[in-house]
């Protein structure tokens, strides 16, 4: 009985969005991502692709749906670089698993749990892509902590901005 | 078993897609011998595949938003950012014409540059002293064709010098202030100065007429004048130096006056642009200039020049020794029929002329033998036509004909000795290239009446 109540709640508070809006809101992030840097130069502390499934993660809070995301939004990252194909794919299928898990038992529509999932998540997706590169394939990866510091800050002010915004896209009854 | 999927549908999901990425990463990663991994050099047809399908479905956004960007940054450099454009307009207006006149200042030295330049490079050739003028005036009439100089009194400029431009000559002093002159140019009426025509060699005074044109004056016609022949100073006048350019023919027209059959006037194109004159110069001296290389040469030229008439006097004055010495056919102290060389054995002497019954003036010694009794006295005064007229004794009428006058010497040897008319009496030997006295322009000259002089 508590299992099914927990259930229906959480079957009236998972939120659905346009089918554009899962088609195009990865597109643009990704293709933001891969042009953004070209104009702030090595000033491009973010990470939009991984924001976007944090995002829809915790919303549809369903794991599967934010892993297929996590995974997708990696991969595809990954074929834009010159990098090999699994290492961003790896991170963000955790934290598309985590942030589903997670937005199942919290509210997500507090502004400082969603800008602390996202700093946290952030770093998260930082050290299993250099867990991933260093030691599960043993390549030569430079990382600078200070780098993923600021991407994660970077992150969590987006998300700030970003978040608002997407959930004027959400279907209301 | 089924419930066992259907509880950790989550976790067997996410580590099933784990591990295919895994395995996807274990293909792309070699070990090398030493121990270490890397990428392959070369993606595999897979890997290669998955990032043609990501590139093709992000490079079309891009080329979007890269192409809207520029729109964009297009739109609002051009269009929305244009504050202070009206204010920065108005500037760059101001200094585009401030460059303008400075532009035009610049061209109008450079141009004046060119011009003294010209001028000096004339003046350091030109043999006399001159005074580099500016032209800063003129007298604003027509009738008035004269200007004014910068130079006066205190640069050295006397009254009648010559002024004149590389191109030819301009005119002459007129009146002299201390720093500043007055010029007449030589299209003024009043104007004159000696010149010849250099194929011909005909001379003639050159002045202006009423319009301006500068003319030579009071010629006989001549066939040879043709259009183009070049004019040059005379060298009579004593105020332009002889072969200075004046100008070209233009055209030869008849004399206006209808009494005066057969004289033409010489319209002259000056050398000299008078209408545009900027920088002339002056004579201020007609005394050679010379260079010190110059001036030894002439000095070597003298010395050698003596040494050589002092061989020539001293080879005279031996030859004149040698003759006092030397048995001579003429003793010049015996008469002359007593000469040791007068042969009277010819029996052929040479036939005189028998005497004339009715001397006149055309006999031979008529006029070296007054005193001979044939000839009277008209005929005395006939025969010597350099007898002035005073010699005419008192009583006696003037002769009404004058054949045994010398003609008169002109200066265009073309011109016909046959019935000259009445106003040919007025032109001068060339010496006198000067306007004759009997015109009125010069009346204003105080040096009309000076020979030589012309106006």
């Amino acid at each position: 009985m508590p299992l099914l109540a927990a259930d229906l709640r959480r079957t009236n508070e998972v939120r659905r969005y346009p089918m554009l809006a899962y088609a195009l809101v990865p597109l643009a992030a990704l293709v933001l991502q891969a042009w953004l840097p070209r104009v702030l130069g090595s000033y491009s502390w973010f990470d939009l692709p991984l924001v976007v499934t944090v995002y829809f993660a915790l919303d549809r809070r369903s794991p599967i749906q934010g892993t297929l995301m996590g995974a997708g939004m990696g991969l595809f990252e990954d074929a834009l670089s010159h990098h090999a194909i699994g290492v961003n794919g790896i991170a963000k299928t955790v934290v598309g698993f985590l942030a589903a898990s997670i937005g199942v038992r919290i509210d997500v529509e507090n502004h400082t749990i969603r800008l602390a999932m996202n700093f946290l998540l952030s770093l998260l997706s930082s050290a299993l892509a250099v867990f991933v590169s260093r030691i599960l394939l043993g390549l030569d990866l430079e990382w600078r902590w200070f780098t993923v510091l600021f991407t994660a800050i970077g992150n969590s002010l987006i998300a700030l901005i970003l978040f608002p915004l997407l959930d004027r896209l959400q279907i209301r009854d | 078993m089924e419930s066992f999927f259907a509880r950790y549908r989550n976790l067997v999901v996410l580590l099933a897609i784990l591990l295919a990425q895994i395995i996807g990463l274990a293909v792309q990663v070699r070990r090398t011998s030493d121990g270490r991994s890397r990428l392959d050099a070369g993606d595999s047809s897979g890997v290669r595949l998955i990032r043609y399908w990501a590139q093709a479905l992000v490079s079309p956004p891009e080329r979007l938003i890269h192409s809207s960007n520029l729109g964009a940054a297009h739109l609002w450099q051009n269009y929305l950012d244009l504050r202070d454009v009206r204010q920065q307009n108005q500037d760059l207006q101001k200094t585009i014409d401030r460059l303008r006149l400075e532009q035009a200042a610049l061209l109008e030295d450079a141009k004046q540059g060119q011009r003294l330049q010209a001028l000096v490079n004339f003046q350091q050739k030109y043999i006399y002293k001159t005074v580099v003028a500016q032209a800063i005036g003129s007298s604003g009439s027509d009738q008035s064709r004269v200007f004014y100089i910068d130079k006066g009194a205190a640069d050295g400029v006397a009254r009648d010098d010559a002024v004149i431009t590389p191109d030819g000559i301009v005119g002459k002093i007129r009146d002299v202030f201390p720093h500043s002159s007055q010029v007449l140019a030589i299209n003024d009426q009043s104007s004159g100065a000696g010149v010849i025509l250099e194929t011909t060699r005909i001379r003639g005074i050159l002045r202006g007429n009423s319009i301006g044109q500068s003319q030579i004056v009071d010629i006989l016609a001549d066939k040879r004048i043709l259009k183009g022949e070049n004019v040059l100073t005379a060298g009579g006048d004593q105020i332009f130096p002889r072969g200075l350019p004046v100008g070209t023919v233009e055209k030869v027209v008849n004399d206006p006056d209808p009494g005066r059959d057969g004289f033409i006037d010489v319209l002259i194109t000056p050398a000299a642009h008078l209408d545009r004159l900027d920088e002339v110069l002056v004579i201020t001296s007609t005394e050679p200039r010379f260079s010190p290389q110059q001036q030894q040469d002439l000095a070597t030229s003298e010395a050698e020049k003596g040494a050589e008439a002092a061989a020539i006097k001293e080879q005279q004055r031996a030859s004149q020794i040698n003759a006092e010495r030397l048995p001579s056919l003429i003793d010049p102290k015996l008469p002359p029929d007593q000469q040791p060389l007068l042969d009277t054995s010819n029996p052929n002497p040479v036939a005189h002329p028998p005497q004339a019954l009715h001397p006149d003036r055309f006999t031979p010694g008529a006029g070296s033998a007054p005193g001979s009794g044939a000839a009277t006295d008209e005929t005395t005064q006939d025969a010597n036509p350099a007898e002035p007229d005073s010699a005419v004794k008192p009583g006696q009428p003037k002769p009404s004909t004058k054949p045994a006058q010398p003609p008169q010497k002109k200066p265009q040897t073309n011109q016909p000795q046959t019935e000259l008319p009445k106003k040919v009496q007025p032109q001068k030997p060339p010496a006198q290239t000067g306007p004759p006295p009997a015109t009125p322009p010069q009346t204003n000259q105080p040096q009309a009446n000076q020979p030589g002089r012309s106006n």
